[in-house]
């Protein structure tokens, strides 16, 4: 996942882990839903982060294709995500994805942005 | 380091890699593979990942390595490894996301020439009735009292709930049911994410599969267990579901942070683990066991749902009887002998399966004489094993062995450059019937994705881990 900034970064690796999980085409951003995570360093943000991802999808069976990173430092996150309770029908699964490893997980920063490499447990 | 590793060859299907060769190590690393299994398994990571669960604190005896192994996250997939029950650590990485994903084989009392003809309507009455694939959720509906006595008494409150015979749970390692489960240690959100999930299959590399025997290897042991030759058995293999799944996250998370007051580094986050006597250490082993009695049960009411599936098509007197129920993502305090002196230890199995021998205490009166029954899924175009464990496994690698063939390719890999339909055609020639609910599901799982399950229980039985008894040969399978 790429970003120009951390706050684009963490949004679209949401988006990214969503998007092999779950059809987004036909999702409908009419509900909101607060996020807040924290970690113990950048990395354990980025795999708590997505972990709360997974557990709305999986757990609240909400799907979400927009978020808006209010807050966001190496430790911490608020955010908010647009989306709507899973319809089978219109949000087909793709991937069960059964958890965020640390796998050789990587965040840099260059003059490009930002960039993280995450491998999912399927 | 798997490419380049300095590995030292005890024999043709034993080797070790050196204590010295990584610093960190506690303790050496033994593989069992020959030549050609040995060059498969240093194209991924694994024995990197081996090496790394050398460096765990308390380790005892070797990390090791089976002849299915291949890289995971964090351990090795196909690794096992004890640690000092008093002052060694517990490691939620050791045992994987899928907590006691596990087999079970059914045996039948119809023959492959009964089924045949009738086994297009077979497949597609199981899956009507048994949920595979990604949807979340089952026909089971539990309330979150319910899921908690499930979470407690595993395959015996499905059996309770008219979900099976309670001789089935003979036929379960634990008798399906691991004690010291608490459900308390279990959050709410692994809960919710299981909720809705008993008596599902799941997706990924799950799946139920209808065999034949097609060999016999042990003609005593294959008496003792009711295994003929053209006799159909069905293999079970799913786990914990998102309960499972959710109760590694929490804990990793967990353990990620608790690591540094213990004072504990390691080189890979992903083996995140803390002392088995602290608290957080005793609260995942409570989890776990909880999310390990979440998949007995699971598996006993998907073989109920599969025995409502055979009676539809073959009548009422059709039988189907547990041979046995094995987890291979799990870990246990047992008791082995260490260097002469019996020890506790708790003994992780990630993607790796119990073998005790003959005689042991814990394995059902009826198999006592000859072993506790091994179950290795190979892949859908090829066979899959049953065997017994032998006294090598107690011995040399803390009563444990292989769990399936090992994959060569990852799933990602495996999907390209392949098509589905002509994979079934494939399939179809070779007289399997494959159903799945995605077309991924399909190519994931493609023969070619795997190593040759037959060479990998050649090593174990030449080791002396376990015997062979049978060779099952897929006719059709329904996978998620």
């Amino acid at each position: 996942m790429r970003g120009r900034t951390r706050a684009e970064l963490f949004a679209n690796a949401a988006l990214g882990l969503l998007s092999v999980a779950v059809e987004l085409q036909q999702v409908k951003p009419i509900n909101t839903y607060p996020l807040a995570v924290a970690g113990d360093d950048e990395q354990s943000l980025l795999v708590n982060w997505l972990s709360e991802i997974l557990y709305y999808l999986d757990g609240e069976r909400v799907v979400m294709n927009r978020f808006e990173i209010r807050e966001i430092t190496p430790t911490s996150i608020r955010a908010l995500g647009f989306g709507e309770p899973r319809d089978p029908a219109r949000h087909p699964a793709k991937l069960v994805v059964k958890g965020i490893t640390y796998h050789q997980l990587r965040i840099t920063k260059d003059s490009g942005g930002w960039c993280a490499e995450v491998y999912l447990d399927i | 380091m798997s490419a380049k590793v300095e590995l030292r060859e005890i024999d043709p299907i034993r080797f070790v890699i050196p204590q010295d060769s990584k610093r960190g190590m506690r303790t050496s690393v033994l593989i069992f593979a020959n030549r050609k299994i040995l060059d498969e398994i240093r194209s991924d990571l694994s024995l990197e990942q081996a090496a790394n669960v050398a460096t765990l604190p308390g380790i005892v005896g070797p990390s090791l390595a089976m002849p299915d192994i291949h890289q995971g996250y964090g351990f090795p997939i196909g690794g096992v490894a004890a640690t000092d029950w008093q002052h060694g650590v517990v490691s939620p990485g050791g045992v994987g996301f899928d907590i006691n994903c596990g087999v079970r084989l059914v045996r039948t009392s119809l023959t492959a020439d009964e089924v045949r003809p009738r086994l297009s309507e077979l497949i597609n009455q199981a899956f009507r009735d048994i949920p595979c694939g990604t949807g979340g959720s089952g026909h089971i509906e539990l309330n979150k009292r319910q899921l908690d006595e499930v979470l407690e008494e595993g395959a015996g409150w499905a059996v309770a709930a008219g979900y099976g015979e309670p001789v089935d749970l003979e036929f379960c390692e634990e008798h399906g049911c691991l004690a010291d489960a608490d459900p308390e240690k279990v959050s709410e959100r692994a809960k919710q994410r299981g909720l809705p999930q008993l008596g599902t299959v799941g997706s990924g590399n799950h799946f139920l599969e209808i065999q034949y025997v097609e060999s016999i290897h042990d003609t005593e042991a294959a008496r003792i267990m009711g295994l003929e030759p053209n006799q159909v058995t069905v293999l079970i293999h799913c786990g914990s579901r998102g309960l499972g799944h959710q109760v590694c996250t929490d804990y990793l998370a967990e353990m990620g942070s608790a690591m540094k007051r213990y004072g504990i580094v390691l080189p890979d986050r992903q083996l995140a683990c803390v002392p088995i006597q602290s608290p957080e250490g005793q609260s995942y082993l409570a989890a776990m066991r909880a999310a390990a009695n979440f998949a007995w049960a699971n598996r006993q009411a998907i073989l109920h749902m599969l025995r409502g599936s055979l009676r539809k098509i073959f009548g009422n007197n059709v039988q189907a009887r547990l041979i046995y129920d094995v987890c291979h993502n799990i870990a246990k305090r047992e008791r082995h002998v260490v260097d002469g002196v019996k020890r506790d230890v708790l003994v992780h199995r990630k993607g790796a399966t119990r073998a005790f021998p003959p005689g042991h205490r814990e394995i059902p009166a009826e198999y006592r004489s000859i072993g506790q029954p091994v179950l290795i899924p190979g892949s859908m175009g090829t066979a899959s094993w049953v065997l017994v464990g032998a006294e090598g496994a107690m011995r040399e690698s803390f009563g444990s062995v292989c769990h399936g063939a090992g994959r060569l390719m990852s799933r990602t890999a495996a999907r390209k450059g392949q098509n589905a339909r002509q994979v079934l055609e494939r399939l179809a020639q070779q007289g399997i019937l494959a159903r799945s609910e995605t077309r991924d599901g399909i190519l994931e799982e493609i023969p070619e994705a795997y190593k040759d399950v037959d060479e990998v229980i050649e090593v174990v039985h030449q080791a002396g881990l376990a015997r062979k008894v049978a060779r099952l040969r897929p006719m059709g399978v329904i996978k998620g």
